[in-house]
């Protein structure tokens, strides 16, 4: 599980986890890295909650953390946690998250606080850009647990360029109306 | 005429767009602080506190210094 610091990744973490979880410092750090289990239907998942970051260019040592775990488990599949009120600053995690190529969903997190202040954020579109599951969970309240679970096994390594074509091209609204256009840098996703 | 500022010279609750970051480009990218990006001066402690800008509903806070090298256009009052 990765994302920014403050996107309630710990909180989906002890939801999907329970109690079964053991806290260790990296070797050689200071830095908590928790690991917990989660049995479902004859299956267990282990899931590492990654230390939260702003980048993989690590500027702590906490990021750095982040980025050896990640090159530490090729094989992993990645749950990237976004702040669903944040959506435009945590995709700047993610998509470097996504160019490292593992198969790949996103938790967006937070959605009660979402609703509260009123703030949508269009799911749709954005799994269709991003070509992964986009699941709206909310920790706090326990929704989307059981969508998140399921979405692991629709995770798929995401292809930058054909994400990249989407975002600055155009997309379709998912109800097929009239083309809609992202627009460019400083463009987050439309509500 | 448009006017450019130093983030650092924004006054309260001034705002404008981000025009060139030339220290600290990837901190404050990451942080949402970007070429192009709407912001508004929130807080500058005086004698070197922090600057707190909003941006995009998030309040992001760096060191003077970092703020210096943030140019600005400031939006028409």
């Amino acid at each position: 599980m990765m994302g920014n610091p403050n996107v309630g990744k710990s909180a989906l973490f002890n939801r999907l986890t329970g109690a079964n979880a053991v806290v260790s410092n990296y070797p050689g750090t200071t830095v908590d890295v928790t690991r917990g289990f989660l049995r479902k239907e004859r299956l267990e998942y282990e899931i590492i909650d990654v230390p939260g970051a702003y980048s993989l260019e690590a500027r702590d040592a906490a990021e750095e953390v982040a980025v050896r775990i990640l090159g530490g488990h090729p094989d992993a599949v990645v749950m990237v946690v976004l702040d669903a009120t944040r959506v435009e600053r945590g995709l700047y995690l993610a998509l470097e998250v996504m160019e490292h190529g593992n198969p790949l969903f996103v938790a967006l997190n937070m959605i009660d606080a979402a609703r509260e202040r009123e703030v949508s954020v269009d799911v749709a579109t954005l799994q269709e850009i991003l070509g992964v599951p986009v699941v709206p969970t909310s920790a706090v309240l326990g929704e989307g647990m059981l969508d998140l679970v399921e979405a692991v096994h629709r995770a798929q390594p995401p292809d930058i360029a054909a994400i990249e074509a989407r975002a600055f091209g155009e997309v379709k609204c998912p109800a097929g109306e009239r083309p809609l256009s992202i627009a460019g840098t400083a463009g987050g996703v439309p509500e | 005429m448009s006017m450019q500022k130093r983030l650092s010279e924004l006054e309260f609750s001034e705002s404008g767009t981000v025009r060139d970051i030339l220290a600290s480009r990837h901190e404050l990218n990451c942080l949402g602080v970007r070429a192009g990006k709407h912001l508004t001066m929130i807080t500058r402690q005086p004698i070197k506190g922090p600057v707190v800008v909003a941006v995009d509903d998030m309040e992001v806070a760096m060191g003077l210094e970092t703020a210096r090298c943030v140019i600005v256009e400031v939006d028409r009052p």
